[in-house]
């Protein structure tokens, strides 16, 4: 029995030792699978950021006076709000459909009469609502500028009344309310989507292809051996990959690890054997790279960006979805990474994500060989 | 001059692109992925990406327990911004509760049950109507900095409102008149209640056509390298720039039908309208179409095997999608990050659609994204076929 199980795992292994020579022998694929994470951190640390400042806002002052002046100096005087110069209101439209502006502040005229006069004013503000984040984040700066600038002008009179109110703000874990922070973890789980799932998928494929896979069959390595020694090099790969990230991410955009390395091991190494198995049952279904491919592309990379909370929180999506987002394993990942990375979490918070891992892997790899196996009885 | 004479480019042309039309359209499955995919993508993209941050999960920890104290939990809650969660929720509606406390809160944080905690302190009521001044906490968990930006300054606005208006009614029971206040009046144009899929479904559209013409182009033809049926192809009489074209065309068809499907899903499902003229869109698609295939065919002529045209294809891929302003906004975006953006055709194109379906830009509003795209395409398309004539002639 030890005797058979050493054997087997001979075979494994040189399943194994082969897969790894054409990962090797092929260096642009190494290169790109190693490069594509560094590459990928980088343009989402840097790039992915919903935190605008200096928005171009056109301003239509009817009034004219030193006050209105003073009040279009103090909203773009800021940081958030630039002026894109004078217009018309009748012009927004334009502006807008060639993105010279997201938004046109009217100040009404009789404006400094009436702060004179101590009334209640209200500015209008025109907003491009195509652009959805920028409108949203336009319209939220320049009403805090707006109430400052009312505090501003209140100032003397106010400042005589204690505030009757306090808030005191704290913001746990990110205070700086950094993108990447939030972003790292969530990219773990996709790069680690493409590689193991496509890679896989293309790498038995084209076995398939080329008909080289039945010459293995013929070999007495068994099916089973055939599975896991093709996927065990692929296995490496996507751990060195996830490591690559953690660390690239710790190094640039100083993302923390508050959490153990070892839950992070476990957690990344039972999502990759899932996302590998998934890769390997699409093989055996499609048997063509182009259409594996396409279905990969399908069943993990768009579900593990959209569904899994990485970037869009899963409590706004339809009751439908989010019961589709509990059959994604990067669901759980990006919930486990942002626990261990972000607030230190251990086993006692994140045993249902891992759980869920687990239970994933094992089903997929148990289906998958079970197909595998039936292709060619 | 030797030999039988050479049909005519036409004839050549249209015999490859007969053949090449067979072919796919007999692949049911690539029939599938080609056109049936976008649209389910779409639909799915459509439904869970959601922008709006609203319904927030918060705990709210009512140390006080009185009238008031629940009066302005209550109202912080109104608009559905933020959206009480957990035990904390019928507890201290039931009953004043001193021993439920900022430990709760965390631990809710910790494990990710709510997104922040409100802490209204002992004697909240009580300080407010003497006159002292009470301190609400705030704890938010800035994971997500999106969402916590939107919980913190909701809960700050509500209770910098309530504190502006009770110094101002205390001003004026000292008799004085209170000062002028200021008020901002939006009017929101094109999409006035900021849904999202009006705005996304455009870049989607963007996407996946990136993804299916430049992917399936540049695996299709390392794959026929692969197999040496090229090579067979060349043989016969059919120049090299010919079987190029007939080979790219009936992507460029299933091109304009999956942007005719996914722009019709777009009116009909998400309710995206369409004032723009059509045929700004068309002329945008089809220099898009030719960017895209000939980034395909570029890749297909530097890769070897079906693998590394694929990881290739996504190189340029996800670079192109990150980078277009589809899914954040290009002005978040660093300024050396910006100035790259402009040669992005993803960019340029997710610029065409929005602003032809949404704002009803026409080819004037247009110029420059177009003019922009017909350069890149231009530029990229001219390379590949002489990097493809190279390889073959």
């Amino acid at each position: 029995m030890n005797d058979r199980l050493r054997r087997s795992l001979v075979r494994v292994g040189a399943m194994a030792s082969k897969e790894t020579l054409h990962v090797l022998r092929d260096p642009r694929t190494l290169v790109l699978a190693l490069v594509m994470p560094v590459l990928m951190l980088f343009l989402f640390g840097f790039g992915v950021s919903f935190d605008l400042d200096r928005v171009p806002v056109a301003i239509a002052d009817a009034d004219r006076t030193p006050a209105s002046r003073e009040l279009v100096r103090r909203l773009t005087g800021a940081r958030e709000l630039v002026s894109a110069g004078e217009a018309d209101p009748a012009d927004a439209d334009r502006l807008f459909r060639r993105g010279e502006a997201a938004a046109v502040l009217v100040v009404p005229s009789g404006y400094g009469a009436q702060v004179a006069r101590r009334e209640r004013i209200t500015l209008q503000l025109l907003a491009d609502g195509s652009d959805v984040v920028v409108a949203n984040q336009v319209l939220a700066k320049a009403d805090a500028l707006v109430r400052a600038e009312s505090r501003r002008l209140a100032g003397v009179d106010l400042a005589r009344v204690d505030p009757p109110l306090q808030v005191k703000l704290w913001t746990r874990y990110n205070p700086a309310g950094r993108s990447a922070l939030f972003m790292v973890p969530g990219l773990a789980a996709y790069i680690l989507a493409i590689s193991a799932v496509l890679l896989t998928a293309l790498t038995v494929a084209g076995e398939w292809e080329r008909g080289s896979m039945e010459q293995l069959f013929a070999s007495p390595v068994g099916r089973l051996e055939i599975v896991l020694g093709k996927l065990a090099p692929y296995l490496v790969l996507g751990m060195l990959e996830l490591l690559l990230v953690v660390a690239f991410g710790a190094a640039v955009f100083d993302v923390p690890v508050r959490g153990s390395l070892a839950l992070f091991l476990v957690v990344g190494f039972f999502f990759l054997v899932g996302m590998l198995g998934q890769g390997l049952l699409i093989s055996v279904v499609t048997k063509n790279q182009l259409v594996a491919t396409q279905a990969g592309t399908m069943s993990s990379l768009l579900p593990s960006l959209l569904l899994s909370g990485m970037v869009f929180p899963i409590e706004n999506m339809p009751p439908a979805l989010q019961l589709l987002s509990r059959v994604v394993p990067a669901r759980y990942l990006v919930h486990a990474l942002r626990g261990i990375l972000l607030k230190g979490n251990g086993l006692a918070a994140l045993w249902p994500d891992l759980l869920a891992l687990i239970a994933f892997a094992v089903a997929v790899l148990a289906l998958a060989t079970a197909r595998f196996q039936r292709r060619l009885a | 001059m030797t030999g039988p004479r050479r049909p005519s480019a036409r004839v050549q042309l249209a015999a490859v692109f007969r053949k090449e039309i067979r072919q796919t359209v007999r692949d049911r499955r690539m029939m599938f992925l080609l056109v049936a995919a976008p649209l389910l993508q779409t639909l799915v993209f459509g439904f869970a990406v959601d922008f709006t941050v609203d319904r927030v999960p918060v705990v709210v920890v009512d140390r006080d327990g009185t009238d008031l104290s629940r009066l302005h939990a209550r109202r912080l809650l109104a608009d559905g911004t933020l959206r009480r969660v957990g035990a904390g929720a019928d507890l201290a509606e039931a009953a004043p509760d001193a021993t439920r406390g900022p430990a709760e809160a965390e631990a809710a944080l910790d494990e990710g049950d709510a997104a922040a905690a409100v802490i209204v302190p002992p004697r909240f009521g009580a300080e407010l109507l003497a006159g002292r001044s009470p301190e609400v906490q705030v704890v938010i968990d800035g994971t997500d900095p999106n969402r916590s930006t939107v919980a913190g300054a909701t809960a700050s606005r509500y209770f910098g409102e309530v504190a502006e208006d009770l110094a101002r009614a205390r001003l004026a029971a000292a008799g004085r008149t209170p000062p002028a206040q200021l008020a901002l009046a939006p009017r929101i144009l094109y999409n006035p209640t900021l849904q999202s899929p009006p705005y996304m479904i455009p870049g989607i559209a963007a996407l996946l056509l990136l993804v299916v013409t430049t992917i399936v182009t540049a695996m299709g033809l390392a794959r026929e390298r692969e197999m040496g049926t090229l090579e067979q192809v060349l043989v016969t009489p059919i120049r090299p720039t010919v079987l190029l074209f007939g080979k790219i065309a009936p992507y460029v068809v299933i091109g304009f039908v999956d942007v005719l499907l996914l722009v019709a899903a777009g009116i009909w499902v998400f309710g995206v309208p369409l004032r723009g003229p059509l045929s700004a869109l068309f002329v945008g698609t089809l220099l898009y179409l030719l960017t895209t295939l000939g980034v395909g065919l570029l890749i297909s002529t530097i890769s070897r095997t079906q693998q590394q045209s694929f990881l290739a294809g996504f190189l340029f891929v996800l670079p192109a999608v990150l980078l277009s302003g589809v899914m954040s906004p290009i002005r978040a975006m660093p300024g050396w990050l910006q100035a790259i953006t402009w040669v992005n055709p993803v960019r340029h194109y997710a610029e065409v659609a929005r602003s032809c379906l949404l704002r009803g830009a026409g080819f004037g509003d247009l110029a420059v994204p177009l003019a922009a795209l017909a350069l890149i395409g231009g530029a990229v398309f001219a390379l590949a076929v002489v990097r493809f004539r190279t390889r073959l002639g």
